[in-house]
């Protein structure tokens, strides 16, 4: 590679680092399935996949191979091109959101001496960006199954629709006292405003409960996981797909549990400032880690919810208590 | 009751205060039983003598213990069956027969029929009192067919007395076992009949009575099934299933004009072939003895996997071009009013020589007596006490007359007459007041003049016989000093009340059957002997009532199990398939005048008869649709196929089918020809006989008879024939092994007919002896 | 509760007890306070800590459940009726059955079949036996009413096979000779596990 310094956004670098993204993510989310199956072995006191590969490591490529080699099938009476383009859409919203959250701390790579900013693009409307990109990603089960003309397929859909319709108003809201407290809209920001070592949980509790809240209902994970629940309906809006299509559902799934992860790190827990002895990077990883590990615990521990209870607890709870942090956040805020 | 016999001499008994009919002078244990009451015994057989080995049979009558087997009952006897008593004999019996009795019933062939199983659970012994050392007793074959385990006896001695008193062979018996004495204290202690019972018991073991390993017998089997536990069991179905998964078909023995009923029990062939395979044949051994053929010669059946269209075709065709029909008597009622409906409808001639040879005989007998049909049957026969036989060889041609012959001398004190040219050393074993007559061939009329002079109301004879009366002469024609005879026949008159005379097929195939007809009929008139015929082959009595038979005739022949030009054959060698006796159902008609019905054992997947029918004339859904259009004419009933009984009852009535009816009429007086020497034969002369176990091609077919197609001969005659001879006939010739007979006498050899393809009929022609020319090859 | 009762299909007839249940919330302000209850109440955390407690306890205590199936197996109740085995005598090594076809006989299923024969050592021998596997119900009646201890329920229930036929002969059944010293009497229909004592729980009344 060139020892020349990239200037700090090049489209070369843009772009390295985008496929640099796509491939590490997709793989983390990859991985995250069979860390999840071990996890939830491990709490129900089983061993979980172990006999592809050491400690069933190589799981994920037995089921990458499984998945791209399956057929791909295509309902008779789906509607064809939204039935095909779902899953699209769903995984690349993911991936897109990610192009605006930073990773890493920037750093420079040894040796060659050429600097990264670790975050593909500092928008400065980074929170905004990813959140309607997370947002947008809900229209992938919605359509997928509204197209697949299968009953469970709708059922499912209308849940998303009812899913989408509760937590988005809660993200938002929720983020929006940090938001008023840092005075920006980039995660960057975000990240330099803990810089102290004050993480911004300390003063925005609340919204970082609300925020966890929205964020397990934005990634469809229990205990809101309305949109596929097996025992209910089937498989929800998955019900007809496949292969690839159907696994690219789930990589999207499990980058968006990424993505919240590290939206949870940086806003709130203090992103990848160093902390004690422990470098930036580190920290962020463990972070990212734990928010990973804590969405499996949770499945692992708790039931699921109606989706009315879901829609009462953002409509009637959730974001009453938004609201009301947001009061009070600017009512500090003035005084202070 | 018998059917015949009208209830007399009906007495009045109490059975456990309970009052009952019996015959007078019956044994207890057979009266209760006649009114369905239980009394245990193992060791009675119901037309035998009384054993009083098993003792087990005890009961009060008019308070002395006595054993009802051989118990006779009296008016208003009270009986009692149990009282505490008997009851401990009884239970110390069946414990003394459980000692050094092996318990390995699992392999045991008898286990789930066993009397000594049912008879230790009945009478409920629990525990064991008594002990002894136990002999090493060895496991035997005895014969071809018999294997003996003499670890498993209880010499209750049914087989030593159903061999003696019924089959007449008596070729086994009790001998020395060489066991331990009993303990002396068991005197004392025990009851006394289980006492003597055990005493007698543990000295004793059954062996052939010839001393050697072997016996030397007729392998009827009769000891296989009468045996009690597991001891005597036929070598083929030893250790091959057990009783209770075979399923019993009752049927009528299709080898013999006897017809007897049998069971054949069936079961899968094997785990891989699933097709029902006939294991064994049983029978009601209290009412009715079967004959080896009977009882061994079951796996006859004509194994066909499906309809032969192409064959079907043919056999149309050949039917319709047919001129002739060919046949043996084994054959069902149903098939031979088949074969007359075609005669009727199409003008066949039908061809089959022994029922015509009978039918023959029967017209002329009828003709002459009044009587459509003989008076008599073997039942009756056996309830005489005096019994003739004429014509037939006894030993050879029916099992069922032979039986009856030695039951009489045996259980009826009786006395026998045995006219035949044929020596047998067997028949005087029977009894001691049995007088052979081994007469030249052709001597038949005198035998019959002989037995009118001694029994016959001479005032009521016709001239034409009277004068040919004269004692002295005919003795001696007949080979006999007359005065020795007078005197052993006025001992073998005592006591005598009943007179009997059989006859058989050499009288058929007889150039004076007409006169011979004749003199039976003058006998019957004018004594009181009852005459019985021998119908020559299994349904000959069916096959002459029902088909108007052809003497001789010619052109294009369609042989059913005989010869001819297109083939329809049960054996499996002929064009068209059919299926065998123990494939169809039908009836047949004995020789005791019953039609009686015999069931599908196995499966048969071919055409029958019946198929054929439908083609050339019409003929309803299946064979026994035809029974009801039997000729009510000649005695057949209109009663449908399935209501036909086929059972003995307690009582040892024969529940079976139904009898023929018979009528007589009036006829005027018999002229009977005087007898000449033109018939009599002398030289070399051939019989047609079969050996003991042999009747036609489907007991030659069975894997469990062994006799051989070759010349029969005594021992004597055989020494001087060779190994293997061509026996010259007028018309042909025919090359055997000389096989020795060691029952026959004399210098006649037989010439067995139970191969068709042989045509053994042609050889001999009209007649049972042939003059032949015999050399050795 | 009679069987017409029972019987009555037509749904909402019948008469349901409802349990004493807590009345749902009324109104708003009571939806809101069960909801803050029920989040405040420790019950959620409670379920947290023992999902991480047995993950821990799997982990580093060594209670992992799983058994790994094929690669070990857990020992069977002496009381399990699986796939029949015929057992041998343990001194000859000859086979105990001796055909006496009880087990034929008994069999409910009707599917138990032999063919018996007169060997050269004047015993009966069984020279073939079968049991169709297609209708047996394992109801083990053939192990029971067998006289010789020779038919038993083996724990081999591992059935899968591309035929019936695989394990239904008499060799199939029949303990290999080389493994005579392993062959296991069959206790039978009232046996107790090996482990039973250690499955006896304390009841109240006992103590």
């Amino acid at each position: 590679m060139d020892a020349t310094i990239l200037p700090e956004v090049t489209a070369a670098g843009v772009i390295i680092k985008a496929i640099l993204i796509l491939a590490v993510i997709s793989a983390i989310a990859g991985f995250g399935t069979y860390i999840e199956r071990k996890v939830l072995a491990f709490m129900q006191r089983r061993l979980g996949p172990q006999h592809v590969g050491p400690y069933g490591l190589l799981q994920l490529a037995a089921d990458g191979i499984k998945l791209f080699t399956k057929e791909d099938i295509i309902p008779q009476h789906a509607n064809k091109i939204i039935f095909m383009i779902a899953p699209i859409i769903t995984a690349a919203t993911a991936f897109i959101a990610l192009a605006a959250v930073p990773v890493f701390p920037d750093f420079t790579i040894p040796f060659v001496d050429v600097y990264v900013p670790s975050i593909a693009s500092d928008v400065n409307v980074g929170i905004l960006f990813v959140l309607g990109m997370m947002a947008a990603g809900l229209y992938g089960p919605l359509l997928a199954g509204m197209a697949q003309s299968n009953k469970w397929g709708i059922i499912g859909s209308a849940r998303t629709a009812v899913q989408f319709l509760s937590y988005e108003v809660v993200t938002g809201l929720s983020l929006l006292a940090p938001i008023m407290m840092v005075g920006s809209l980039s995660f960057v920001d975000f990240n330099n405003y803990q810089s102290d070592g004050t993480w911004l949980v300390v003063y925005q509790p609340v919204a970082f409960i609300l925020f966890l809240i929205a964020g397990y209902a934005e990634t469809n994970r229990t205990p809101f996981d309305l949109l596929e629940h097996e025992a209910e309906i089937v498989s929800g809006y998955v019900t007809e797909y496949s292969g690839m299509r159907w696994g690219m559902f789930f990589i999207g799934e499990y980058a968006n549990m990424i993505t919240i992860g590290v939206i949870a790190s940086v806003v709130f827990l203090g992103g990848y400032n160093d902390f004690w002895i422990f470098p930036g990077w580190l920290m962020i990883l463990g972070k990212i880690a734990f928010s990973f590990f804590f969405m499996l615990w949770v499945r692992a521990a708790w039931p699921h919810v109606r989706p009315d209870q879901l829609m009462w607890l953002c409509w009637k709870v959730l974001m009453p208590l938004a609201v009301i942090n947001v009061v009070i956040t600017g009512i500090v805020m003035m005084i202070g | 009751m018998s059917e015949m016999e009208p209830a007399k001499n009906m007495i009045s008994i109490k059975i456990d205060g309970v009052e009952y009919k019996a015959k007078e002078g019956e044994y207890i244990l057979n009266a209760a039983r006649a009114n369905d009451i239980f009394i245990p015994a193992i060791c009675y057989l119901t037309r035998c003598s009384p054993t009083l080995a098993c003792r087990i049979c005890l009961v009060e009558a008019d308070g002395k213990q006595v054993y009802s087997c051989n118990a006779r009952v009296k008016e208003g006897m009270e009986i009692t069956i149990n009282t505490p008593n008997i009851l401990k004999e009884r239970r110390a019996i069946m414990e003394v027969y459980d000692v050094n009795h092996p318990l390995q019933c699992g392999v045991c062939d008898q286990s789930g029929e066993c009397e000594l199983q049912n008879y230790t659970l009945e009478l409920g012994v629990d525990s064991q009192s008594y002990a002894i050392p136990d002999t090493k007793r060895e496991t035997k074959n005895w014969s071809s067919v018999l294997h003996y385990d003499a670890g498993l006896c209880i010499v209750c001695e049914r087989c030593t007395t159903v061999c003696k008193d019924m089959i007449g062979d008596a070729a086994i018996k009790t001998t020395k076992r060489g066991g331990a004495a009993l303990d002396k204290d068991y005197k004392a202690t025990m009851p006394k009949d289980a006492y003597a019972m055990w005493n007698k018991l543990q000295k004793s073991i059954i062996a052939p009575s010839n001393g050697t390993d072997y016996t030397n017998c007729s392998d009827c089997g009769e000891c296989i099934a009468v045996c009690p536990v597991g001891a005597l069991v036929s070598r083929d179905f030893q250790y091959t299933t057990n009783a209770w998964d075979l399923k019993r078909i009752p049927a009528t023995c299709a080898h013999c004009s006897s017809g007897c009923q049998i069971y054949y029990e069936t079961k899968p062939t094997s785990i891989a072939d699933r097709t029902e395979k006939i294991y064994r044949v049983t029978n009601e051994w209290n009412y009715i003895s079967l004959c080896g053929a009977g009882r061994f010669g079951y796996d006859f059946e004509n194994r066909v996997e499906g309809k032969d269209q192409e064959a079907f075709t043919k056999a149309v065709e050949a039917f319709k071009k047919a001129k002739v029909i060919n046949f043996t008597s084994v054959i069902t009622n149903e098939e031979a009013l088949m074969l007359q409906s075609l005669k009727e409808k199409m003008g066949v001639k039908l061809i089959n020589r022994e029922a015509r040879a009978f039918q023959r005989f029967l017209d002329f007998y009828s003709q002459a007596s009044g009587n459509s049909l003989y008076t008599t049957d073997f039942k009756e026969v056996m309830a005489t006490d005096f019994v003739m036989s004429v014509g037939t060889s006894l030993r050879n041609d029916n099992p069922n007359a032979r039986y009856a012959f030695n039951n009489i001398q045996k259980m009826n004190k009786g006395a026998g007459l045995y006219f035949h040219p044929v020596g047998d050393n067997l028949v005087p074993t029977f009894g001691k007041n049995i007088e052979m007559f081994t007469h030249k061939v052709g001597q038949e009329e005198l035998a019959l003049l002989l037995i009118i002079d001694l029994f016959a109301d001479h005032d009521k004879l016709p001239n034409s016989v009277k004068e040919q009366l004269d004692r002295d002469k005919l003795l001696e024609a007949l080979g006999k000093d007359s005065e020795a005879f007078a005197k052993s026949f006025d001992k073998m008159m005592k006591k005598k009340e009943s007179f009997s005379l059989m006859v058989g097929e050499d009288l058929y195939f007889h150039e004076k059957a007409e006169n011979i007809a004749k003199l039976i009929a003058v006998l019957e008139n004018s004594s009181s002997v009852k005459v019985a015929m021998i119908p020559p082959k299994t349904n000959s009595l069916g096959v002459a009532l029902i088909c108007d038979l052809d003497d001789e005739a010619e052109g294009y022949t369609i042989g059913y199990n005989a010869l001819g030009d297109f083939r329809l054959s049960a054996l499996g060698d002929g064009d068209l398939d059919m299926p065998s006796m123990n494939q169809q159902e039908g009836t047949l008609t004995n020789m005791h005048k019953r039609v009686t019905p015999t069931n599908a054992a196995l499966e048969y997947h071919g055409y029958e008869l019946n198929d054929i029918m439908a083609e050339l004339i019409s003929a309803p859904k299946y064979t026994i649709d035809w029974t009801p259009h039997l000729p009510v004419e000649k005695g057949f009933k209109s009663i449908n196929f399935d209501d036909l009984p086929n059972e003995y009852k307690n009582d040892g009535t024969e529940n079976r089918g139904y009898l023929l009816d018979t009528t007589t009429k009036e006829v005027g007086e018999i002229e009977v020809d005087k007898f000449d020497d033109s018939t009599v034969l002398d030289g070399e002369i051939a019989y047609r006989c079969n050996p003991q176990r042999q009747f036609n091609d489907f007991t030659n077919k069975a894997h469990q008879i062994f006799e051989e197609f070759g010349l029969y001969a005594s021992k004597e005659r055989a020494e001087t024939l060779g190994k293997r001879v061509t026996v010259e006939f007028d018309n042909g010739s025919l090359e055997l092994d000389v096989i020795v007979d060691e029952r026959m006498d004399g210098d006649i050899v037989a010439v067995p007919d139970f191969k068709s393809a042989e045509n053994i009929y042609e050889l001999f022609g009209a007649s049972r002896y042939q003059k032949v020319i015999i050399r050795e090859v | 509760m009679g069987l017409e009762q029972f019987k009555n299909r037509n749904v909402g007839t019948q008469n349901y007890v409802k349990l004493d249940l807590p009345h749902p919330p009324k109104n708003g302000w009571c939806a809101f306070k069960q909801v803050l209850s029920r989040s405040l109440k420790p019950e959620l955390f409670v379920g947290l800590w023992v999902a991480l407690r047995e993950m821990i306890n799997a982990l580093f205590r060594g209670q992992m459940h799983t058994t790994q199936y094929p690669l070990e197996k857990l020992p069977i109740s002496p009381r399990y009726r699986a796939i029949h085995e015929m057992l041998r005598l343990l001194e000859s090594g000859h086979y105990r059955c001796i055909g006496c076809g009880l087990c034929e006989k008994i069999c409910i299923a009707n599917c138990i079949t032999m063919d018996t024969r007169y060997d050269e050592n004047q015993r009966k021998e069984v020279s073939e036996y079968t049991i169709n596997f297609g209708r047996c119900i394992f109801c083990g009646y053939c192990a029971e009413v067998c006289p010789e201890l020779a038919i038993v329920h083996g724990g081999r229930y591992e059935t899968a096979s591309e035929q019936r036929a695989s394990f239904s002969l008499f060799e199939d059944m029949l303990t290999p000779i080389d493994k005579l010293n392993l062959q296991q009497e069959y206790q039978g229909f009232g046996a107790i596990s090996p482990n039973a004592d250690e499955n006896i729980k304390k009841t109240p009344l006992a103590y």
